[in-house]
């Protein structure tokens, strides 16, 4: 019993990391990571939606009769995104202007519907939330690496903190939106080399 | 209960009690909305309006209701007397949509100490000079008694050139806070007072 919590506690992390392995919300991916901190706190974002609402639609899986299953969904996942619009704007203002208007999208990711009707709708409340917090944390941990690299190389700094000297020349472009493309795009490759080589199946729902 | 009956409640329970989490939300955090928007969005423009740190003057904050809706007034006290006003207003009809302007008011010689913008979608390098101080550095010390307009108006504001109509907006907010001051100054001293 212990072993399917564990197994979907760590699913998310690398068997079924987003947007890697599980190639989905792939637009915040490439609109948002910019920066380190705006790729943390988008994933972050992220992550409690993903908790919460797998854990509501889960509670609520017998209730919810099939045939309005998705509109129930996205008025949980609407309602849960616009209290964290909220929060971040009452408690991390800066980071909810530079955000702007992908946090509200955060409704049509399609990792939050994904994860609803793929997991929360066939599972327990408790395994949902495991599922949900390990995606969301996954998803997290990736926008900040796509950050970090786009924002190191395209702007000297990592999290705002200078890590090469006056001498480097930041390499603009990956800041800029065809620089996102090309990072995920490299990053990707990265992982189905690696993952050919351990013999693994590429990408697993 | 037929099954078309149970699709309704159960979307319409939900849907209630979403509405019914969003608007607690939003009534408790309300408060802190308004203090970071304070902070982030106003506070620079009475960083430079008032010389002082932002955080001295933020809790000087007085909202007036008149005809205009809610205008939130900021002020810093000299000698136990109110010396100085910011007064924000929206200019109307700048290019790009509304001006959120903040002018300055010293009530002790009776003049403009400044306009600041708040927030503009004016169009870059063109409307959104209105940034710019070479531009704002003309409303310090012009009169309180008489209406500002851009010199095409007849008056003695050089438009930014090529940004006439965001020019025009900024004259325009400029004369709604004299008339709103003109007209309320007594309310706003004796909300202050209040304090």
């Amino acid at each position: 019993m212990a072993h399917i919590y564990l197994d979907t506690l760590t699913g998310g992390l690398w068997k079924r990391i987003p947007p890697f392995r599980l190639v989905l919300g792939l637009c915040p991916a490439l609109a948002v990571t910019m920066s380190a901190e705006n790729g943390l706190g988008m994933g972050l974002a992220t992550a409690f939606v993903v908790t919460l609402s797998n854990g509501a639609i889960s509670a609520l899986r017998n209730v919810i009769p099939s045939k309005v299953r998705i509109a129930s969904y996205i008025v949980i996942i609407a309602t849960l995104v616009s209290i964290v619009e909220i929060v971040m704007k009452a408690f991390f203002f800066p980071l909810s202007q530079q955000l702007g208007i992908y946090i509200p999208l955060i409704v049509v990711n399609c990792i939050v519907l994904g994860r609803a009707e793929g997991f929360a709708a066939k599972n327990p409340p408790l395994l949902s939330m495991i599922d949900g917090l390990s995606i969301g944390v996954g998803y997290a941990l990736s926008l900040m690496l796509i950050g970090s690299v786009r924002e190191i190389f395209g702007a000297g700094t990592w999290f705002g903190l200078p890590v090469f000297g006056e001498s480097f020349e930041p390499m603009t472009f990956l800041v800029s939106a065809p620089g996102a493309f090309v990072t995920i795009g490299i990053l990707l490759a990265l992982q189905n080399l690696y993952s050919r080589m351990r013999g693994e199946k590429f990408i697993q729902g | 209960m037929s099954e078309i009956t149970r699709m309704v409640v159960v979307l319409s329970l939900i849907a209630g009690v979403c509405s019914a989490a969003l608007t607690s939300a939003n009534y408790l955090l309300d408060p802190y909305v308004n203090k970071q928007t304070d902070y982030f969005v106003r506070g620079p423009a009475l960083e430079r309006l008032f010389g002082t740190p932002a955080e001295e003057v933020l809790g000087n904050k007085v909202v007036i209701t008149d005809e205009l809706g809610d205008v939130p007034v900021f002020f810093v006290k000299e000698n136990d007397k109110v010396s100085r006003l910011a007064v924000e207003a929206i200019g109307r009809g700048g290019y790009g949509g509304d001006l959120v302007i903040m002018i300055g008011i010293d009530l002790v010689n009776d003049r403009l100490t400044g306009m600041e913008t708040v927030s503009h979608s004016e169009t870059p390098g063109l409307g959104a000079r209105i940034e710019e101080p070479g531009f704002r550095r003309q409303w310090q010390g012009l009169p309180l008694n008489q209406p500002v307009a851009i010199t095409a108006d007849g008056g003695t504001i050089d438009a930014i050139s090529g940004a006439s109509t965001t020019s025009r907006a900024a004259a325009s907010g400029t004369n709604v806070v004299l008339d709103f001051v003109r007209d309320n100054k007594d309310e706003i001293l004796a909300e202050i007072a209040a304090l």
